[in-house]
Protein backbone atom coordinates (compact mmCIF):
# COMPACT_ATOMS: atom_id res chain seq x y z
CA UNK A 1 0.00 0.00 0.00
CA UNK A 2 2.67 2.46 1.06
CA UNK A 3 4.91 1.41 -1.83
CA UNK A 4 2.12 1.98 -4.35
CA UNK A 5 1.39 5.42 -2.87
CA UNK A 6 5.06 6.36 -3.04
CA UNK A 7 5.26 5.21 -6.63
CA UNK A 8 2.16 7.21 -7.57
CA UNK A 9 3.54 10.39 -5.98
CA UNK A 10 6.87 9.94 -7.77
CA UNK A 11 5.08 9.39 -11.07
CA UNK A 12 2.96 12.51 -10.46
CA UNK A 13 6.08 14.56 -9.72
CA UNK A 14 7.81 13.38 -12.89
CA UNK A 15 4.69 14.05 -15.00
CA UNK A 16 4.35 17.57 -13.55
CA UNK A 17 7.97 18.42 -14.31
CA UNK A 18 7.72 17.00 -17.85
CA UNK A 19 4.49 18.96 -18.46
CA UNK A 20 6.02 22.22 -17.21
CA UNK A 21 9.47 21.93 -18.76
CA UNK A 22 9.04 20.10 -22.08
CA UNK A 23 7.35 22.96 -23.99
CA UNK A 24 10.33 25.16 -23.18
CA UNK A 25 12.86 22.42 -23.99
CA UNK A 26 11.20 21.81 -27.37
CA UNK A 27 11.48 25.51 -28.26
CA UNK A 28 15.22 25.32 -27.61
CA UNK A 29 15.69 21.97 -29.36
CA UNK A 30 13.99 23.03 -32.61
CA UNK A 31 16.09 26.21 -32.72
CA UNK A 32 19.01 23.95 -33.72
CA UNK A 33 17.31 21.83 -36.39
CA UNK A 34 18.65 21.78 -39.94
CA UNK A 35 15.17 21.27 -41.43
CA UNK A 36 12.78 24.10 -42.34
CA UNK A 37 10.08 22.98 -39.83
CA UNK A 38 9.94 23.04 -36.04
CA UNK A 39 9.18 19.31 -35.96
CA UNK A 40 10.72 15.89 -35.56
CA UNK A 41 12.76 14.24 -36.99
CA UNK A 42 15.75 16.50 -36.50
CA UNK A 43 18.20 15.31 -39.14
CA UNK A 44 21.23 17.32 -38.09
CA UNK A 45 22.05 20.07 -35.66
CA UNK A 46 22.71 23.40 -37.29
CA UNK A 47 22.92 27.12 -36.66
CA UNK A 48 21.19 28.09 -39.89
CA UNK A 49 18.09 29.46 -38.10
CA UNK A 50 20.26 31.54 -35.82
CA UNK A 51 21.92 32.99 -38.92
CA UNK A 52 18.45 33.58 -40.40
CA UNK A 53 17.44 35.37 -37.20
CA UNK A 54 20.45 37.68 -37.26
CA UNK A 55 20.02 38.32 -40.99
CA UNK A 56 16.46 39.56 -40.44
CA UNK A 57 16.58 43.38 -40.65
CA UNK A 58 14.09 43.68 -37.77
CA UNK A 59 16.15 41.59 -35.37
CA UNK A 60 18.81 44.05 -34.27
CA UNK A 61 16.45 46.99 -33.55
CA UNK A 62 14.13 44.63 -31.64
CA UNK A 63 17.03 43.19 -29.65
CA UNK A 64 18.32 46.66 -28.82
CA UNK A 65 14.86 47.87 -27.78
CA UNK A 66 14.42 44.83 -25.54
CA UNK A 67 17.75 45.42 -23.80
CA UNK A 68 17.16 49.16 -23.33
CA UNK A 69 13.57 48.75 -22.11
CA UNK A 70 14.20 45.84 -19.72
CA UNK A 71 17.40 47.38 -18.37
CA UNK A 72 15.64 50.67 -17.67
CA UNK A 73 12.68 48.89 -16.07
CA UNK A 74 15.07 46.93 -13.84
CA UNK A 75 16.95 50.03 -12.65
CA UNK A 76 13.88 52.26 -12.22
CA UNK A 77 11.82 49.62 -10.42
CA UNK A 78 14.78 48.85 -8.12
CA UNK A 79 15.07 52.52 -7.11
CA UNK A 80 11.34 53.29 -6.82
CA UNK A 81 10.56 49.88 -5.30
CA UNK A 82 13.29 50.04 -2.64
CA UNK A 83 12.17 53.55 -1.68
CA UNK A 84 8.57 52.34 -1.37
CA UNK A 85 9.61 49.27 0.66
CA UNK A 86 11.54 51.52 3.07
CA UNK A 87 8.47 53.77 3.33
CA UNK A 88 6.27 50.75 4.09
CA UNK A 89 8.46 49.72 7.04
CA UNK A 90 7.66 53.07 8.64
CA UNK A 91 3.88 52.63 8.37
CA UNK A 92 1.91 50.56 10.86
CA UNK A 93 1.30 46.95 9.83
CA UNK A 94 -2.30 47.46 8.72
CA UNK A 95 -1.56 50.44 6.45
CA UNK A 96 1.55 48.78 5.05
CA UNK A 97 -0.44 45.69 4.09
CA UNK A 98 -3.15 47.81 2.47
CA UNK A 99 -0.61 49.85 0.47
CA UNK A 100 1.20 46.68 -0.67
CA UNK A 101 -2.09 45.07 -1.72
CA UNK A 102 -3.02 48.18 -3.73
CA UNK A 103 0.32 48.17 -5.54
CA UNK A 104 -0.37 44.54 -6.55
CA UNK A 105 -3.73 45.37 -8.19
CA UNK A 106 -2.22 45.80 -11.70
CA UNK A 107 -1.09 42.15 -11.50
CA UNK A 108 -4.69 40.99 -11.08
CA UNK A 109 -5.87 42.73 -14.25
CA UNK A 110 -5.66 40.74 -17.52
CA UNK A 111 -2.70 42.26 -19.44
CA UNK A 112 -5.01 42.83 -22.42
CA UNK A 113 -7.19 45.26 -20.44
CA UNK A 114 -4.20 47.03 -18.94
CA UNK A 115 -2.56 47.26 -22.37
CA UNK A 116 -5.54 48.78 -24.20
CA UNK A 117 -6.36 51.16 -21.32
CA UNK A 118 -2.77 52.47 -21.43
CA UNK A 119 -2.87 52.69 -25.23
CA UNK A 120 -5.94 54.94 -25.08
CA UNK A 121 -4.45 56.99 -22.24
CA UNK A 122 -1.16 57.65 -24.09
CA UNK A 123 -2.95 58.32 -27.33
CA UNK A 124 -5.47 60.81 -25.82
CA UNK A 125 -2.85 62.63 -23.73
CA UNK A 126 -0.57 62.84 -26.79
CA UNK A 127 2.32 61.10 -25.06
CA UNK A 128 4.39 59.83 -28.02
CA UNK A 129 4.46 56.03 -27.97
CA UNK A 130 7.77 54.21 -28.15
CA UNK A 131 10.24 52.54 -25.79
CA UNK A 132 9.53 55.24 -23.18
CA UNK A 133 5.83 54.38 -22.90
CA UNK A 134 6.67 50.66 -22.74
CA UNK A 135 9.03 51.34 -19.80
CA UNK A 136 6.32 53.32 -17.99
CA UNK A 137 3.78 50.55 -18.57
CA UNK A 138 6.15 47.77 -17.47
CA UNK A 139 6.79 49.57 -14.17
CA UNK A 140 3.19 48.78 -13.24
CA UNK A 141 3.74 45.02 -13.08
CA UNK A 142 7.47 45.09 -12.22
CA UNK A 143 7.22 47.40 -9.18
CA UNK A 144 4.97 45.16 -7.03
CA UNK A 145 7.53 42.32 -7.21
CA UNK A 146 10.41 44.59 -6.15
CA UNK A 147 8.38 46.15 -3.33
CA UNK A 148 7.20 42.78 -1.97
CA UNK A 149 10.65 41.13 -2.14
CA UNK A 150 12.57 44.07 -0.63
CA UNK A 151 9.85 44.70 1.99
CA UNK A 152 10.03 41.03 3.07
CA UNK A 153 13.80 41.42 3.45
CA UNK A 154 13.46 44.65 5.45
CA UNK A 155 10.96 43.11 7.83
CA UNK A 156 13.66 40.91 9.32
CA UNK A 157 16.28 43.59 9.07
CA UNK A 158 17.96 44.71 12.28
CA UNK A 159 17.31 48.46 12.25
CA UNK A 160 19.51 48.89 15.34
CA UNK A 161 22.56 49.02 13.04
CA UNK A 162 21.02 52.03 11.27
CA UNK A 163 20.22 53.67 14.60
CA UNK A 164 23.85 53.19 15.68
CA UNK A 165 25.01 54.94 12.54
CA UNK A 166 22.55 57.78 13.20
CA UNK A 167 23.70 58.08 16.83
CA UNK A 168 27.27 58.36 15.58
CA UNK A 169 26.21 61.35 13.53
CA UNK A 170 25.44 59.94 10.09
CA UNK A 171 22.69 61.73 8.17
CA UNK A 172 19.68 59.54 7.19
CA UNK A 173 20.94 59.45 3.59
CA UNK A 174 24.48 58.58 4.63
CA UNK A 175 23.19 55.87 6.99
CA UNK A 176 21.17 54.42 4.11
CA UNK A 177 24.02 54.37 1.61
CA UNK A 178 26.72 53.14 4.00
CA UNK A 179 24.72 50.74 6.21
CA UNK A 180 21.27 49.72 4.94
CA UNK A 181 21.97 49.46 1.21
CA UNK A 182 25.15 47.35 1.41
CA UNK A 183 23.31 44.84 3.63
CA UNK A 184 20.16 44.56 1.49
CA UNK A 185 21.82 45.02 -1.92
CA UNK A 186 21.73 41.30 -2.93
CA UNK A 187 17.95 41.36 -2.39
CA UNK A 188 17.55 44.64 -4.28
CA UNK A 189 19.60 43.38 -7.23
CA UNK A 190 17.72 40.07 -7.19
CA UNK A 191 14.38 41.88 -7.23
CA UNK A 192 15.58 44.13 -10.06
CA UNK A 193 16.54 41.05 -12.08
CA UNK A 194 13.04 39.61 -11.62
CA UNK A 195 11.64 42.93 -12.84
CA UNK A 196 13.98 42.75 -15.85
CA UNK A 197 12.90 39.18 -16.64
CA UNK A 198 9.19 40.12 -16.47
CA UNK A 199 9.82 43.08 -18.75
CA UNK A 200 11.86 41.03 -21.26
CA UNK A 201 9.11 38.42 -21.45
CA UNK A 202 6.11 40.74 -21.74
CA UNK A 203 4.30 40.61 -25.05
CA UNK A 204 0.75 41.89 -24.57
CA UNK A 205 1.35 45.27 -22.90
CA UNK A 206 4.38 45.95 -25.12
CA UNK A 207 2.35 45.17 -28.24
CA UNK A 208 -0.26 47.82 -27.41
CA UNK A 209 2.02 50.55 -26.05
CA UNK A 210 5.15 50.51 -28.26
CA UNK A 211 3.71 52.37 -31.23
CA UNK A 212 5.81 51.50 -34.28
CA UNK A 213 8.90 49.73 -32.90
CA UNK A 214 9.46 46.13 -31.87
CA UNK A 215 10.91 44.17 -28.96
CA UNK A 216 12.00 40.52 -29.13
CA UNK A 217 8.57 39.16 -28.10
CA UNK A 218 6.65 41.32 -30.61
CA UNK A 219 9.27 40.39 -33.24
CA UNK A 220 8.75 36.67 -32.60
CA UNK A 221 4.97 37.19 -32.67
CA UNK A 222 5.22 38.72 -36.15
CA UNK A 223 7.24 35.66 -37.22
CA UNK A 224 4.67 33.23 -35.80
CA UNK A 225 1.82 35.05 -37.53
CA UNK A 226 3.37 34.81 -41.00
CA UNK A 227 5.54 31.88 -42.09
CA UNK A 228 6.58 29.78 -39.14
CA UNK A 229 10.20 28.69 -39.42
CA UNK A 230 12.61 27.55 -36.69
CA UNK A 231 13.99 31.11 -36.76
CA UNK A 232 11.11 31.86 -34.35
CA UNK A 233 12.57 29.16 -32.09
CA UNK A 234 15.96 30.86 -32.22
CA UNK A 235 14.44 34.19 -31.08
CA UNK A 236 12.39 32.35 -28.45
CA UNK A 237 15.51 30.59 -27.18
CA UNK A 238 17.27 33.93 -26.92
CA UNK A 239 14.37 35.36 -24.87
CA UNK A 240 14.26 32.26 -22.65
CA UNK A 241 18.01 32.33 -22.06
CA UNK A 242 17.80 35.94 -20.90
CA UNK A 243 14.67 35.59 -18.71
CA UNK A 244 15.72 32.28 -17.15
CA UNK A 245 19.28 33.54 -16.70
CA UNK A 246 17.97 36.65 -14.89
CA UNK A 247 15.60 34.51 -12.76
CA UNK A 248 18.40 32.09 -11.81
CA UNK A 249 20.67 34.96 -10.78
CA UNK A 250 17.78 36.54 -8.85
CA UNK A 251 17.00 33.31 -6.97
CA UNK A 252 20.65 32.87 -6.08
CA UNK A 253 20.98 36.47 -4.90
CA UNK A 254 17.78 36.67 -2.86
CA UNK A 255 18.42 33.38 -1.09
CA UNK A 256 21.95 34.49 -0.47
CA UNK A 257 21.78 36.08 3.03
CA UNK A 258 18.01 35.59 3.07
CA UNK B 1 13.14 57.51 12.55
CA UNK B 2 9.39 57.83 12.24
CA UNK B 3 9.46 60.99 10.24
CA UNK B 4 6.12 61.45 8.46
CA UNK B 5 7.41 63.64 5.67
CA UNK B 6 10.26 61.25 4.91
CA UNK B 7 7.84 58.30 4.80
CA UNK B 8 5.59 60.01 2.28
CA UNK B 9 8.58 61.14 0.23
CA UNK B 10 9.77 57.53 0.02
CA UNK B 11 6.34 56.30 -1.06
CA UNK B 12 5.69 59.18 -3.47
CA UNK B 13 7.32 57.79 -6.67
CA UNK B 14 5.52 54.44 -6.37
CA UNK B 15 2.27 56.26 -5.61
CA UNK B 16 2.82 58.44 -8.68
CA UNK B 17 3.32 55.40 -10.93
CA UNK B 18 0.24 53.73 -9.45
CA UNK B 19 -1.92 56.86 -9.69
CA UNK B 20 -0.81 58.23 -13.05
CA UNK B 21 -0.40 54.94 -14.93
CA UNK B 22 -3.03 52.71 -13.33
CA UNK B 23 -5.84 54.63 -11.62
CA UNK B 24 -6.00 57.46 -14.15
CA UNK B 25 -5.92 55.36 -17.36
CA UNK B 26 -8.46 52.90 -15.93
CA UNK B 27 -10.78 55.73 -14.83
CA UNK B 28 -10.52 57.28 -18.30
CA UNK B 29 -11.13 53.85 -19.85
CA UNK B 30 -14.31 53.58 -17.78
CA UNK B 31 -15.44 57.07 -18.83
CA UNK B 32 -14.85 56.24 -22.50
CA UNK B 33 -17.02 53.13 -22.24
CA UNK B 34 -20.02 55.54 -21.97
CA UNK B 35 -19.00 57.52 -25.06
CA UNK B 36 -19.97 56.98 -28.69
CA UNK B 37 -18.12 56.89 -31.97
CA UNK B 38 -19.74 59.02 -34.67
CA UNK B 39 -18.21 59.42 -38.12
CA UNK B 40 -15.02 57.70 -36.91
CA UNK B 41 -14.56 60.27 -34.14
CA UNK B 42 -14.89 59.86 -30.39
CA UNK B 43 -17.87 61.80 -29.04
CA UNK B 44 -18.21 62.45 -25.31
CA UNK B 45 -21.59 61.17 -24.20
CA UNK B 46 -23.25 59.35 -21.35
CA UNK B 47 -24.93 56.36 -22.85
CA UNK B 48 -25.33 52.71 -21.96
CA UNK B 49 -25.56 51.92 -25.67
CA UNK B 50 -22.19 50.12 -25.74
CA UNK B 51 -23.09 47.97 -22.75
CA UNK B 52 -26.37 47.04 -24.44
CA UNK B 53 -24.44 46.12 -27.57
CA UNK B 54 -22.07 43.89 -25.58
CA UNK B 55 -25.01 41.84 -24.34
CA UNK B 56 -26.76 41.83 -27.74
CA UNK B 57 -23.71 40.88 -29.81
CA UNK B 58 -21.28 39.09 -27.50
CA UNK B 59 -23.33 37.35 -24.81
CA UNK B 60 -22.65 33.79 -26.11
CA UNK B 61 -18.92 34.54 -26.41
CA UNK B 62 -18.90 36.00 -22.89
CA UNK B 63 -20.71 33.01 -21.37
CA UNK B 64 -18.38 30.63 -23.21
CA UNK B 65 -15.31 32.57 -22.03
CA UNK B 66 -16.46 32.58 -18.40
CA UNK B 67 -17.25 28.83 -18.51
CA UNK B 68 -13.88 28.06 -20.04
CA UNK B 69 -12.10 30.28 -17.50
CA UNK B 70 -14.00 28.54 -14.68
CA UNK B 71 -12.93 25.11 -15.97
CA UNK B 72 -9.31 26.21 -16.45
CA UNK B 73 -9.12 27.96 -13.07
CA UNK B 74 -10.64 24.95 -11.27
CA UNK B 75 -8.32 22.43 -12.96
CA UNK B 76 -5.25 24.64 -12.52
CA UNK B 77 -6.02 25.23 -8.83
CA UNK B 78 -6.48 21.47 -8.22
CA UNK B 79 -3.26 20.62 -10.09
CA UNK B 80 -1.41 23.50 -8.40
CA UNK B 81 -2.65 22.25 -5.02
CA UNK B 82 -1.45 18.72 -5.81
CA UNK B 83 1.94 20.05 -6.89
CA UNK B 84 2.29 22.23 -3.76
CA UNK B 85 1.20 19.26 -1.59
CA UNK B 86 3.82 17.13 -3.29
CA UNK B 87 6.53 19.72 -2.58
CA UNK B 88 5.51 20.28 1.05
CA UNK B 89 4.63 16.78 2.22
CA UNK B 90 5.66 14.06 -0.21
CA UNK B 91 8.78 14.98 -2.18
CA UNK B 92 11.24 15.07 0.74
CA UNK B 93 14.68 16.02 -0.54
CA UNK B 94 13.25 16.60 -4.04
CA UNK B 95 10.91 19.34 -2.74
CA UNK B 96 13.30 22.24 -3.43
CA UNK B 97 13.91 20.94 -6.98
CA UNK B 98 10.17 20.84 -7.72
CA UNK B 99 9.74 24.34 -6.27
CA UNK B 100 12.67 25.49 -8.39
CA UNK B 101 10.99 24.15 -11.55
CA UNK B 102 7.82 26.12 -10.71
CA UNK B 103 9.83 29.31 -10.12
CA UNK B 104 11.89 28.95 -13.29
CA UNK B 105 8.80 28.42 -15.46
CA UNK B 106 6.97 31.32 -13.76
CA UNK B 107 8.78 34.37 -15.09
CA UNK B 108 9.64 33.40 -18.63
CA UNK B 109 8.18 32.30 -21.88
CA UNK B 110 4.47 33.27 -22.00
CA UNK B 111 4.51 33.63 -25.79
CA UNK B 112 7.01 30.79 -26.29
CA UNK B 113 4.88 28.33 -24.31
CA UNK B 114 1.87 29.04 -26.55
CA UNK B 115 4.08 28.75 -29.63
CA UNK B 116 5.52 25.49 -28.35
CA UNK B 117 2.05 23.98 -27.99
CA UNK B 118 1.50 24.84 -31.67
CA UNK B 119 4.51 22.66 -32.52
CA UNK B 120 3.41 19.92 -30.09
CA UNK B 121 -0.25 19.56 -31.10
CA UNK B 122 -0.16 20.51 -34.80
CA UNK B 123 -0.74 18.06 -37.64
CA UNK B 124 3.04 17.53 -38.12
CA UNK B 125 3.57 18.18 -34.42
CA UNK B 126 5.59 16.31 -31.85
CA UNK B 127 2.65 14.33 -30.51
CA UNK B 128 1.44 13.11 -33.90
CA UNK B 129 4.99 12.27 -35.00
CA UNK B 130 5.57 10.28 -31.81
CA UNK B 131 2.30 8.37 -32.09
CA UNK B 132 3.00 7.57 -35.78
CA UNK B 133 6.53 6.43 -34.99
CA UNK B 134 5.23 4.17 -32.22
CA UNK B 135 2.72 2.70 -34.67
CA UNK B 136 -0.20 3.62 -32.40
CA UNK B 137 -1.94 5.54 -35.18
CA UNK B 138 -1.92 5.23 -38.97
CA UNK B 139 -2.72 8.83 -39.85
CA UNK B 140 -1.94 12.06 -37.97
CA UNK B 141 -4.79 13.08 -35.68
CA UNK B 142 -6.14 16.45 -36.85
CA UNK B 143 -8.36 16.93 -33.80
CA UNK B 144 -5.47 17.56 -31.37
CA UNK B 145 -5.20 21.13 -32.55
CA UNK B 146 -7.37 24.18 -33.18
CA UNK B 147 -9.97 23.31 -30.59
CA UNK B 148 -11.07 23.97 -27.01
CA UNK B 149 -8.92 21.14 -25.64
CA UNK B 150 -5.74 22.72 -27.01
CA UNK B 151 -6.72 26.07 -25.45
CA UNK B 152 -7.39 24.46 -22.05
CA UNK B 153 -4.10 22.51 -22.03
CA UNK B 154 -2.07 25.56 -23.06
CA UNK B 155 -3.70 27.85 -20.48
CA UNK B 156 -3.21 25.29 -17.69
CA UNK B 157 0.42 24.86 -18.76
CA UNK B 158 1.36 28.49 -18.29
CA UNK B 159 -0.93 29.15 -15.30
CA UNK B 160 0.20 26.22 -13.07
CA UNK B 161 3.28 28.00 -11.62
CA UNK B 162 1.03 30.95 -10.70
CA UNK B 163 -1.24 28.56 -8.77
CA UNK B 164 1.55 26.54 -7.13
CA UNK B 165 3.36 29.45 -5.51
CA UNK B 166 0.55 31.08 -3.44
CA UNK B 167 -0.76 27.65 -2.35
CA UNK B 168 2.73 26.49 -1.38
CA UNK B 169 3.27 29.77 0.50
CA UNK B 170 0.26 29.07 2.73
CA UNK B 171 1.11 25.36 3.09
CA UNK B 172 4.55 26.28 4.36
CA UNK B 173 2.86 27.71 7.45
CA UNK B 174 1.53 24.26 8.42
CA UNK B 175 3.96 22.77 10.93
CA UNK B 176 4.71 19.08 11.39
CA UNK B 177 3.94 19.60 15.10
CA UNK B 178 0.25 20.34 14.56
CA UNK B 179 -0.13 17.40 12.17
CA UNK B 180 1.53 15.07 14.70
CA UNK B 181 -0.62 16.48 17.49
CA UNK B 182 -3.72 15.74 15.41
CA UNK B 183 -2.45 12.22 14.74
CA UNK B 184 -1.77 11.65 18.45
CA UNK B 185 -5.33 12.75 19.18
CA UNK B 186 -6.54 10.03 16.82
CA UNK B 187 -7.16 11.95 13.58
CA UNK B 188 -6.75 9.74 10.49
CA UNK B 189 -5.11 10.73 7.23
CA UNK B 190 -8.25 12.15 5.63
CA UNK B 191 -9.24 14.02 8.81
CA UNK B 192 -5.80 15.67 9.02
CA UNK B 193 -6.03 16.58 5.34
CA UNK B 194 -9.54 18.01 5.43
CA UNK B 195 -9.34 19.68 8.87
CA UNK B 196 -5.79 21.04 8.79
CA UNK B 197 -4.13 20.99 5.36
CA UNK B 198 -7.03 22.33 3.26
CA UNK B 199 -8.30 25.04 5.65
CA UNK B 200 -4.77 26.30 6.28
CA UNK B 201 -4.10 26.43 2.51
CA UNK B 202 -7.32 28.32 1.78
CA UNK B 203 -5.84 31.85 1.39
CA UNK B 204 -3.41 30.47 -1.19
CA UNK B 205 -6.09 28.41 -2.93
CA UNK B 206 -8.35 31.46 -3.22
CA UNK B 207 -5.57 33.72 -4.53
CA UNK B 208 -4.55 31.05 -7.06
CA UNK B 209 -8.13 30.55 -8.27
CA UNK B 210 -8.83 34.29 -8.65
CA UNK B 211 -5.58 34.96 -10.50
CA UNK B 212 -5.96 31.98 -12.86
CA UNK B 213 -9.59 32.87 -13.60
CA UNK B 214 -8.85 36.50 -14.47
CA UNK B 215 -5.83 35.66 -16.62
CA UNK B 216 -7.69 32.88 -18.45
CA UNK B 217 -10.79 35.02 -19.04
CA UNK B 218 -8.69 37.91 -20.38
CA UNK B 219 -6.33 35.91 -22.58
CA UNK B 220 -6.60 36.44 -26.31
CA UNK B 221 -3.39 34.97 -27.73
CA UNK B 222 -4.02 31.37 -26.72
CA UNK B 223 -7.37 31.04 -28.54
CA UNK B 224 -5.94 32.95 -31.50
CA UNK B 225 -2.82 30.78 -31.87
CA UNK B 226 -3.91 27.27 -30.79
CA UNK B 227 -7.72 27.60 -30.71
CA UNK B 228 -8.57 27.97 -34.40
CA UNK B 229 -12.25 28.93 -34.37
CA UNK B 230 -12.45 29.00 -30.55
CA UNK B 231 -13.89 32.43 -29.84
CA UNK B 232 -13.08 34.06 -26.52
CA UNK B 233 -14.04 37.58 -25.50
CA UNK B 234 -10.41 38.78 -25.60
CA UNK B 235 -10.25 37.86 -29.30
CA UNK B 236 -13.19 40.26 -29.80
CA UNK B 237 -11.77 43.01 -27.57
CA UNK B 238 -8.28 43.30 -29.10
CA UNK B 239 -9.35 44.32 -32.65
CA UNK B 240 -11.51 47.15 -31.20
CA UNK B 241 -8.23 48.95 -30.59
CA UNK B 242 -6.76 48.38 -34.04
CA UNK B 243 -7.33 50.36 -37.23
CA UNK B 244 -11.10 50.06 -37.66
CA UNK B 245 -11.86 49.62 -34.00
CA UNK B 246 -14.44 51.18 -31.75
CA UNK B 247 -12.78 52.20 -28.48
CA UNK B 248 -15.96 52.80 -26.42
CA UNK B 249 -17.22 49.38 -27.50
CA UNK B 250 -13.91 47.72 -26.57
CA UNK B 251 -13.90 49.51 -23.22
CA UNK B 252 -17.46 48.41 -22.42
CA UNK B 253 -16.55 44.82 -23.40
CA UNK B 254 -13.53 44.97 -21.08
CA UNK B 255 -15.57 46.19 -18.11
CA UNK B 256 -18.36 43.67 -18.68
CA UNK B 257 -15.73 40.91 -18.78
CA UNK B 258 -14.04 42.19 -15.60
CA UNK B 259 -17.34 42.65 -13.76
CA UNK B 260 -18.76 39.26 -14.66
CA UNK B 261 -15.41 37.60 -13.89
CA UNK B 262 -15.40 39.19 -10.44
CA UNK B 263 -18.97 37.95 -9.85
CA UNK B 264 -18.02 34.36 -10.79
CA UNK B 265 -14.85 34.55 -8.67
CA UNK B 266 -16.71 35.86 -5.61
CA UNK B 267 -19.30 33.09 -5.95
CA UNK B 268 -16.53 30.47 -6.27
CA UNK B 269 -14.64 31.88 -3.28
CA UNK B 270 -17.85 31.82 -1.23
CA UNK B 271 -18.28 28.13 -2.07
CA UNK B 272 -14.61 27.43 -1.27
CA UNK B 273 -14.99 29.18 2.10
CA UNK B 274 -17.63 26.60 3.09
CA UNK B 275 -14.83 24.05 3.55
CA UNK B 276 -14.17 24.50 7.25
CA UNK B 277 -12.80 22.16 9.91
CA UNK B 278 -15.61 20.21 11.57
Amino acid sequence: MNKTANFLWTAAGVLFVVFLVSPLLLVVLFAFTSRPQSAFPIEALSFRWWQAMVANPNFLPAFRNSLVISGTVGVLSAIIGTMAALGLTQLDAWRARLAAAMLCLPLMLPPLVLGVALLIFYSRTHIPMGPQTVVMSHLLFALPFVVLVVYARLRNFDFRVVESARDLGASPLRAFFTVTLPIISPTVIGAALIATALSLDDFVITFFTIGKGMTLPTFVFAMIRTTVTPAANAVGTLILMMTIGATLAALWLTRYRG
Amino acid sequence: MRDRAATYLLLAPAALVFGALFVLPLAYFLVISFWRVRLFKLQPDFTLFNYGQVFDLHLPTLVFTLSLALLVAALTTILGFAYAYLIRFKAGQWGPTLLFVALITLFGGYLMKIYSWMTILGITGVLNTALLALGLIEEPLPWLFYNVGAVVVTLINFLIPLAVLPIYASMRGITDIELEAARDLGAGGWRRFSDIVVPRSQPGIMAAFALCFLLAAGDYLTPQLVGGKVNMIGVQIAPQFGGLGNWPMGAAMSFVTLGSSLAVILAALFILAQWRPR
